[in-house]
């Protein structure tokens, strides 16, 4: 996206009423090595209504009616993905088969309401509740579960339902299905982003305290807005910068957003490649260990989510720390596989060997997660870091191309024989990119195991950074570790985290319109030396965030 | 979704005619067994057909179902490697086919020309262009060549004939996946409309509750439940239409998209509510008991979630709860390995490795012999269900296909096209035919034509010239 030069120039010929100006610059490089824009005004964006994922429809209703029932997250068919992320507008759509599980989960969560847990959300006696109570159930619940006050056509309809049933069913059950017709009625299962008008002053539309309330609380906990952005909304107090960062931070130290970024964590690293892996001994291969292979891909999914828990919310919170620290969190599973004390029960927090670990990319459960069931994966693993740290995409090998990894061989080492096979004329362009990084990891094997020879060969974890965007990766290397605290500092690396959390936040892929909102988040990225806290404040903060672009409709009242 | 006012007109009227309960209905239902015990969202036993018992004609059902595997076959242990039209010799890979050679129809020299179109890598186009005879969306997803692909453009064949179908049973159709996991282009195969891909289900104890549980047994406990449900379900409508005044152009689509889903849930909830409304009987519908908690991602249990996905899938025919499925084996590029089989090659890093490695192409044929068995057994259990004066079996068409033709060429000519079953008494089964590279989009047509709708093209518009000739008895 820092190629953006041409497509600014494109843009200008709307600029007049859309966008003030987002012109690229080829004279400016960024730290990260690309171009950089030149932004003024307000720089929109157009948003689509975004419906809820399964984690954010569980933490609704936890946070609507007290009950954590998690209904969503095994029942509701997966959300279609766009690059990794689960909660994009587009690909994430309603399907028959997840309307039908709307309809299930509406009334197994009202079935699981007990008339005590119900009567705490109806302003009087559930059983005995007449048409005035129910009109304030719609007021009052309503405005929770919609994240803005109704209006009067939305509360009539709700009312309705309670009008045609509870004569017939009573009181109580007119109720229920008033509250099953909430968790039914689009503007909770989406997010909507409603048609509104223009300032002429920038030609954008600034999102008004409700919407940005919903906005804040889906982006920083998934949720619903508390009583706190509430209140705030009601006063019309989300509004200036000020008043945003000052909630965005607040809401920053609850443990809603520690599960948020858990989340982004698990879809950006694609977490969910860990499920049921099979990683075993190479043959041939006697480690004297035995360990439980079924036991071992969720122990590493929860060390590293412990790990990423650790680096991103204690201490500095920062890139530097998520490259670099030699924490592991090992069960006493794990404890047996990287030479610790096992812990009494649970996890326990050790550090291991510096000279042997450093952040990310020496987790036992990465460098697991991308190996093959019997041996490493240098490829795979150069490629993540391509993709993924170095936001660098790789074209995929041709049909013709064999991509059998080789069988595990005594007499070489995995690096010898991959190297082999990429080695040939043709592949090499590309390899010479993917390889470079991947070889470097071959201290560690299937297992994320440090190990100094294979077979009594010893091991060659020496490599090359080539065709980065910033100068300064590029280069040999010897080892995971070196390479490591050389991505910790690294402006295209934090560019890269940026980028991706900036795709989760607003739910799209960006694209030419968003060149100047995200290029401000990476300034203020880098500017705080890459400290998460302070990327997810400043998304906040973004255009993109508290503006959109003005939406169109035919026919519109 | 993209539906015109006519078939949504035709869906009111066949859903208001299961609606119009009268007594001769009654007794139609009475004598056809309805499920013992709760009922799914489903349930929905004998329904809207099983009102048309008693008519003096009435039309067979027709029933479709969908298969698919991913990166490609093997062709000459795929196709039969001698004899002719009708004494061919099975490949090996279709071996466990052999008892239903008579119920087997292969069509050689079918391309997805389709593929040569749109964005996207081979695995891509081919998957996404399968069933929906379309190019992809431009979109999201990262492939050779710098370009993006995104979704398939267009309707799959089974979700044009459950929209042809109109409101007949309580689920429109069931999309069952064995290890089908993510949520991408190259893992999703049927299409509700455009860029809207149907999830598979891959946990059989979901589908068993999808199927059979959630509707009340007693009929009128369960007029009762839906009466409620309606309420809410109307109420439910008016709110998507007075949000729909506020939003974008764009915005709208996609909630009137999923409003018509609502409309329709609703329809067939009626149905079920009404139809369910029998006694007794006939032990040919009985609900099975749950699968339970099954480790699906399990490679280890692959073969048993097959078991239970198919014996389900047997079972809502049996039922009438839905006329149409898919069953998806996996995802285009994955990773799995067969440990049953003693296969432990990766999915696609063995396909690409290519015939003349003599261990990849004895895992993939081994595989490959897994996945018919896979449609032995569901035709064994259709077979089984009696229907007229045949079975079920001899009702439904099971079309069989990968997203390529070969992994290690990622060709898309000559595709693995197997046709089986009755062929609804349309197709002439137990053959082996052989064309000269036409496109698939007349094979979908031909299809849809089998099951009784009227199209003369399907998918790409550049493909899409009539049906295939010399399917048809």
């Amino acid at each position: 996206m820092r190629g953006l030069t041409k497509l600014g120039v494109l843009s200008l010929g709307l600029a007049a009423f859309l966008q003030p100006a987002c012109s690229g610059d080829d004279e400016q490089a960024s730290q990260g090595g690309g171009d950089r824009l030149v932004c003024e005004g307000v720089n929109t964006v157009s948003a689509e209504s975004r419906l809820l994922t399964r984690l954010q429809y569980d933490n609704t209703i936890r946070d609507l009616i007290g009950l954590d029932l998690r209904l969503a997250e095994g029942a509701f068919p997966l959300e279609n993905t766009a690059k990794g992320f689960s909660n994009n507008a587009r690909a994430h759509q309603a399907s028959p088969l997840g309307v039908e599980k709307y309809l299930e989960a509406a009334e197994s969560i009202s079935a699981e309401l007990s008339s005590d847990q119900l009567g705490a959300l109806v302003p009087c006696d559930v059983a005995s509740a007449d048409e005035a109570c129910a009109a304030r159930f719609v007021t009052d619940f309503g405005k929770r579960a919609f994240r803005r006050p109704l209006t009067e056509d939305e509360a009539a309809g709700l009312l309705k339902v309670f009008k045609d049933t509870a004569p017939k069913y009573g009181a109580e059950e007119g109720l229920r299905l008033v509250f099953q017709t909430f968790l039914q009625s689009p503007q909770f299962l989406y997010r909507p982003e409603s048609i509104s008008v223009a300032t002429s002053e920038t030609g954008a539309v600034q999102l008004g305290s409700y919407e940005m309330a919903a906005r804040l609380s889906y982006f920083l906990w998934n949720s619903i807005p508390d009583d706190s952005l509430f209140t705030a909304a009601d006063n019309d107090e989300l509004r200036t910068a000020e008043q945003i960062e000052h909630q965005a931070r607040r809401m920053l130290e609850d443990p809603r957003a520690r599960a948020v970024v858990l989340d982004f964590n698990r879809q950006w690293l694609g977490l969910d490649r860990l499920t049921n892996v099979v990683r075993e001994e190479t043959p041939g291969v006697d480690s004297g260990m035995t360990f439980d292979s079924m036991q071992l891909p969720s122990a590493w999914t929860e060390s590293l989510e412990r790990f990423l828990g650790e680096v991103v919310f204690d201490g500095e919170g920062s890139v530097h720390d998520l490259f670099t620290s030699p924490v592991v969190y090992v069960d006493a599973e794990l404890a047996k596989l990287y030479g610790v004390d096992a812990p009494a029960e649970g996890f326990a927090r050790v550090e291991l060997d510096a000279k042997q670990r450093a952040g990310l990319l020496t987790q036992p459960a990465m460098l697991a997660m991308f190996s093959h069931p019997d041996q490493s994966a240098p490829i795979k693993r150069g490629v993540f870091i391509r993709e993924q740290v170095l936001c660098q995409p790789i074209d995929p090998p041709p049909p013709s191309v064999d991509q059998t990894p080789p069988d595990p061989d005594p007499n070489l080492t995995t690096r010898e024989r991959f190297a082999e096979h990429t080695s040939i004329p043709g592949c090499h362009d590309c390899h010479k990119k993917i390889d470079g990084i991947g070889f470097g990891f071959e201290n560690y094997d299937q297992l994320g195991r440090f190990r100094a020879d294979e077979f009594g060969i010893p091991i060659d974890a020496s490599g090359e950074v080539l065709e980065a965007t910033e100068e300064r990766l590029n280069g040999k290397f010897d080892g995971a570790v070196e390479l490591s605290n050389r991505l910790a500092d690294s402006a295209q690396v934090e560019d890269c985290i940026a980028t991706q959390w900036y795709r989760y936040a607003t739910g799209r892929v960006e694209n030419d319109a968003d060149g100047c909102s995200l290029q401000q988040v990476q300034d203020a990225f880098q500017a705080s030396g890459g400290r998460f806290k302070e990327l997810l404040v400043a998304i906040t903060l973004s255009d993109a965030f508290r503006y959109r672009r003005p939406g169109s409709q035919d026919g519109a009242q | 979704m993209t539906r015109d006012e006519k078939d949504i007109a035709a869906r009111k009227a066949a859903a208001g005619r299961s609606h119009d309960f009268t007594s001769r209905k009654r007794a139609t239902l009475r004598r056809r067994g309805f499920l013992k015990g709760a009922g799914g969202l489903a349930l929905g036993l004998p329904l809207l057909h099983s009102l048309e018992v008693e008519a003096d004609t009435p039309p067979p059902i027709k029933r479709l179902v969908l298969m698919y595997n991913p990166n490609g076959t093997i062709e000459d242990a795929f196709w039969p490697t001698s004899g002719g039209e009708t004494d061919f010799v099975l490949g090996e890979m279709l071996s466990p086919l052999e008892a239903w050679r008579d119920k087997l129809l292969l069509t050689r020299g079918i391309d997805l020309k389709v593929t040569s179109t749109g964005p996207g890598g081979p695995h891509q186009r081919g998957i996404g262009g399968l069933f929906t005879g379309k190019e992809l969306q431009k979109g999201e997803f990262a492939d050779g060549c710098g370009s993006l692909a995104g979704w398939a453009n267009g309707q799959s064949v089974d979700q044009a004939y459950v929209d042809h179908l109109g409101v007949v049973t309580a689920i429109p159709s069931l999309e069952l996946g064995i290890r089908a996991t993510a949520a991408e282009v190259r893992s999703r195969i049927v299409y509700g409309a455009p860029g809207s891909p149907l999830p598979p289900t891959n946990d059989p104890h979901q589908v068993w509750s999808r199927l059979f549980s959630g509707i009340a047994g007693d009929p009128d406990t369960r007029l009762v439940q839906f009466d409620k449900r309606k309420s809410v379900l109307d109420a439910v409508q008016g709110q998507f239409a007075l949000l729909n005044r506020r939003v974008s152009n764009e915005d709208r689509q996609k909630l009137e998209a999923h409003a018509e889903m609502v409309r329709e849930l609703e329809q067939r909830l009626q149905l079920a509510a009404n139809a369910g409304g029998g006694g007794a009987g006939s032990d040919a519908c009985a609900k099975p008991p749950d699968p339970g908690v099954l480790a699906v991602d399990d490679e280890n249990e692959m073969p048993r979630v097959s078991q239970f996905q198919l014996e389900l899938l047997a079972m809502a025919f049996r039922c009438d709860l839905t006329r149409v499925a898919s069953l998806q084996f996996s995802t285009a590029i994955n990773d799995i390995r067969f440990p049953w089989l003693n296969s432990m090659g990766q999915g696609h890093s063995l396909s690409h490795a290519g015939t003349s490695d003599p261990d990849a192409r004895e895992q993939l044929v081994k595989r490959g012999k897994w996945f018919s068995e896979q449609l032995a057994y569901l035709m064994s259990m259709l077979d089984a269900i009696p229907e007229g004066d045949g079975t079920v079996l001899d009702n439904t068409i099971i079309v069989w296909c990968s997203e390529v033709s070969a992994g290690n060429t990622h060709s898309h000519n000559e595709m693995p096209f197997l046709i089986a079953g009755g062929g609804a008494g349309r197709l002439k089964m137990g053959r082996y035919l052989q064309y000269d590279g036409v496109a698939h989009n007349k094979l979908l047509v031909s299809i849809l034509n089998a099951l009784d709708v009227p199209v003369d093209s399907f998918g790409h518009v550049d493909f899409n010239s009539g049906p295939l000739s010399g399917l048809e008895a």
